[in-house]
């Protein structure tokens, strides 16, 4: 079994770095990938978790137990949410062309580029489709945005999205049917056939 | 129900987003409705499209390693326990107390609240500063425990970690050790920073880009399992190639397994059981690569070109991405069969990508072993402009040379510390007074109409050499221009290995006061033979050369003139007598001359060729016409 949350967090408050390197690696991927479809730009959301993490060094003595997951997405949430309000009154553009321009071109140019690509014509049809995925979910408010990727992505209960998000587990449920009705609308019929 | 459920119902009812009796409603309609089942399915299938992007990206190790750095540095709010600070509760009391006498005073005999409000109030202040302590005092004992080794190991691998798993199977009680490993964990527990190196020591292999590398730590181990975790990020590591075998307590120490966890990168855990606990030496033994060395000679010729003095010396470069500390470096001179082992432990398919290519980011691009040298070689040079390149001339440390069955190995005198991306050049041999011979060739198939300048000697004992082989390397020659001691650069070239008892001819490139002018002064043909039908099939052709050979320096020089005739079939008149010449293959003559300083000599000779049916006549012609 391996260790716990908390002996972790209890751990890093003891000053075992260690543990607290092994807390970014277990929720890494899970928070960068929150912040990636919530920004829907690499080098942002790298920084937003890079933001997150401090957060969590700096507060950990605040976490009073409950699932940590939770905690550590609610402060990701609040760091996303304060990048955005600072986003808005100044805009930022990346140096990194890869990310921000012709983000798409790009991507699909570095697939085909790949020798390990399987058949260049399939990876092009599912890069379009991950494409149309990612549109339609950068298009939704930021509430069902961010609903939908906790309760979808991150697999986080109903209860749990209401915990990070601050609100009631019925407006959790009325976001999330939202968002899932206006994706209806938009993600392409089924995968491997574009409309 | 007669009405199709829409399409916020199905969405409602796959999310379990709906109220229980919403939830009830569409199960019932849906087992009874095909039309509504398939548009769910329908649905179903639109939504599988949102798994595309799952697992999308992932954090790569520089940015793990970048967000704890740049945590590490912000300075965490402090949690202050009350209990550690006395006088403050004692201060709370006290005005708890007055508070509390206050408010009896003024409530009389009835005063009940006024009794428990002083811990009442004190309870929720202390309450969660103790509940902390309860939760810390393990952990921290445990770190105690490991002598506060959380500090970086500014010499040991990348963030290498020891790992001491505690709790479950691992929590032996003293005098046993569970029987059944434990379960390697993907997570890590209680992370403890390996300790840094007792010694090191480098064997590089010349040529084949590849470093064995021995190193002792002292590990300390509790009784029970133990798990040694390691990162190999950013070095040239193979991971393969790692061993770990205790130094000491071998009968109660053994290295169960080495275990590559999935989903971590550039990570492996070793299991130890031991039946002891405290500090253990043990020796870490791996292979890398970006270790290189290269042999570098500077000969300084004496005025008059007769002798020459040698220095040798290895420089030696680490670009493996690991720092080395007082490193005993040992070389490997030599081409043999371990050339080509080391060069298929490098091509064999590691199962956790080659340490290449591990570097993704950093060397996965960059074309492996070929450009890592191309980039050694930048580095080295960039080292040289800033200045960067260690010259140990000041302590000059002997580099032992022993010979090693098939290859040969010198060992670097004391320890050397080669911090990464740094080289160091080190003093290997130095030969005084070797008699050389300078020799100045004029071969126009080989290098035009310039003669070259040659300096040549052996790798022997009359040369003042031929104790070990010489390895692969640049030389640089100077002259002594005066009486002074004032060097000249005269040229400098790449030799192979000279193994004991070669002789070695060094190019030093044109030589510009010594002139070598071959001039025609006659053409003709003659003896023509004619076929049948009155067409010439056979022919001589004659010419008659002068060579014009010019000396301009002070001193005298030996010529070695070769010319080639493009045909077998050839015959040679001597010149007078003074300029002799050898037959060196079987189209070209060599003529060889000394001329005095400051002279111009000339001489003249006529080679007659032989064509068409004329070869047959004279099918040793070269020879015959000679005798």
């Amino acid at each position: 079994m391996g260790s716990s949350d908390e002996s972790l967090i209890a751990a890093h408050l003891a000053g075992d770095q260690a543990a607290f390197c092994e807390l970014v690696r277990r929720y890494g991927d899970g928070v960068l990938g929150y912040l990636f479809h919530m920004t829907g730009n690499l080098s942002q959301a790298e920084d937003l978790f890079q933001e997150t993490f401090k957060r969590v060094h700096e507060k950990a003595h605040t976490f009073r137990g409950g699932r940590f997951k939770s905690w550590l997405f609610t402060i990701a949430t609040r760091a996303a949410i304060d990048s955005g309000r600072r986003r808005r009154r100044l805009r930022v553009v990346s140096l990194d062309q890869g990310d921000d321009c012709d983000e798409g071109n790009s991507s699909q140019v570095t697939t085909l580029a790949d020798d390990n690509a399987a058949d260049p014509a399939d990876e092009m049809v599912k890069e379009e489709q991950k494409q149309q995925v990612r549109r339609a979910i950068e298009a939704l408010p930021a509430k069902q945005r961010a609903t939908l990727i906790l309760a979808y992505y991150q697999q986080l209960s109903y209860q749990e999205v209401a915990q990070v998000m601050g609100c009631s587990i019925g407006t959790v449920k009325t976001q999330m049917s939202r968002a899932l009705a206006a994706l209806a609308r938009r993600l392409p019929d089924s995968i491997g056939v574009t409309k | 129900m007669n009405r199709h459920l829409t399409e916020q119902q199905l969405i409602d009812y796959q999310f379990k987003l709906a109220s229980e009796a919403g939830m009830e409603e569409a199960r019932a309609h849906l087992d009874q409705c095909e039309a509504c089942r398939q548009r769910l399915a329908e649905l179903n299938r639109k939504f599988a499209a949102l798994d595309l992007l799952r697992d999308e990206v992932k954090p790569s190790d520089a940015l793990i390693a970048r967000t704890v750095e740049n945590a590490a540095r912000t300075r965490r709010a402090r949690v202050l326990p009350l209990l550690s600070l006395p006088w403050l509760g004692a201060t709370a009391a006290a005005i708890l107390v007055g508070v509390a006498v206050l408010v009896v005073s003024n409530l009389g005999p009835q005063g009940q609240p006024g009794g428990v409000l002083a811990p009442t109030a004190s309870e929720p202040k202390a309450a969660p500063a103790q509940r902390a302590e309860e939760r810390i005092a393990p952990t921290s004992e445990r770190s105690a425990a490991y002598g506060g080794k959380a500090g970086a190991d500014a010499f040991g691998f990348k963030q290498a970690l020891a790992e001491s798993v505690v709790g479950g199977p691992l929590a032996a009680k003293p005098e046993e050790v569970a029987e059944k490993p434990p379960f390697a964990p993907a997570s890590a527990i209680e992370l403890v920073v390996l300790p840094r190196r007792e010694n090191v020591q480098l064997t590089i292999y010349n040529g084949a880009d590849l470093t064995l590398v021995r190193e002792r730590r002292n590990l300390t181990l509790k009784q029970g399992w133990n798990w040694l975790q390691f990162m190999w990020a950013n070095t040239l590591i193979d991971p393969t190639s790692l061993t770990l075998e205790p130094l000491e307590h071998k009968d109660q120490v053994q290295v169960q397994q080495l275990v590559f966890p999935p989903r971590l990168r550039e990570l492996g855990r070793w299991l130890i059981r031991s039946e002891t606990s405290g500090q253990v030496p043990f020796e870490l033994t791996y292979l890398t690569s970006g270790l290189s060395w290269r042999a570098f000679y500077m000969g300084t010729l004496s005025q008059d070109e007769r002798t020459m003095h040698l220095e040798a010396y290895v420089r030696v470069s680490n670009n493996s991405g690991e720092d080395y500390e007082d490193a005993q470096t040992r070389l490997i001179v030599g081409r043999v069969h371990l050339l080509d082992q080391i060069r298929a432990l490098a091509q064999r398919q590691y199962p956790y990508g080659s340490p290449l290519s591990a570097g993704t980011g950093t060397l996965g691009g960059m074309g492996g072993y070929g450009a890592l040298r191309d980039r050694n070689y930048g580095l080295e040079m960039r080292g040289k402009v800033a200045g960067e390149l260690v010259e140990s001339l000041e302590e000059r440390k002997e580099i032992r040379k022993e010979g090693l069955s098939e290859y040969f190995l010198y060992t670097i005198e004391g320890t050397e510390t080669i911090p990464n991306e740094w080289g160091k050049r080190l003093l290997s041999l130095e030969a005084d007074g070797i008699p050389v011979k300078a020799l100045y060739k004029y071969d126009e198939e080989r290098w035009g109409t310039q003669t070259i300048q040659f300096v040549s000697f052996a790798n022997d004992e009359e040369h003042k050499l031929g104790g070990t082989p010489l390895p692969d390397g640049t030389v640089r020659v100077y002259g002594r221009a005066d009486e002074q001691g004032h060097l000249s650069y005269v040229g400098g070239t790449d030799v192979k290995y000279i193994p004991v008892g070669e002789e070695i001819e060094l190019n030093l490139g044109p030589a510009h006061l010594v002139e070598v002018k071959p001039v025609l002064m006659d053409y003709r043909t003659e003896h023509h033979v004619f076929d049948q039908n009155g067409n010439i099939n056979g022919w001589d052709e004659v010419r008659i050369w002068k060579i014009e050979v010019t000396n301009t320096r002070t001193l005298p020089v030996e010529i070695e003139i070769t010319r080639g005739f493009e045909t077998p079939y050839w015959t040679l008149t001597p010149p007078d007598s003074a300029v002799s010449y050898e037959k060196h293959d079987v189209t070209h003559a060599r003529y060889r001359l000394t001329l005095e300083p400051r002279r111009k000599r000339a001489f003249e000779y006529t080679v007659t060729t032989y064509h068409g049916v004329r070869e047959q006549s004279f099918p040793n012609a070269g020879v015959l016409d000679r005798n």
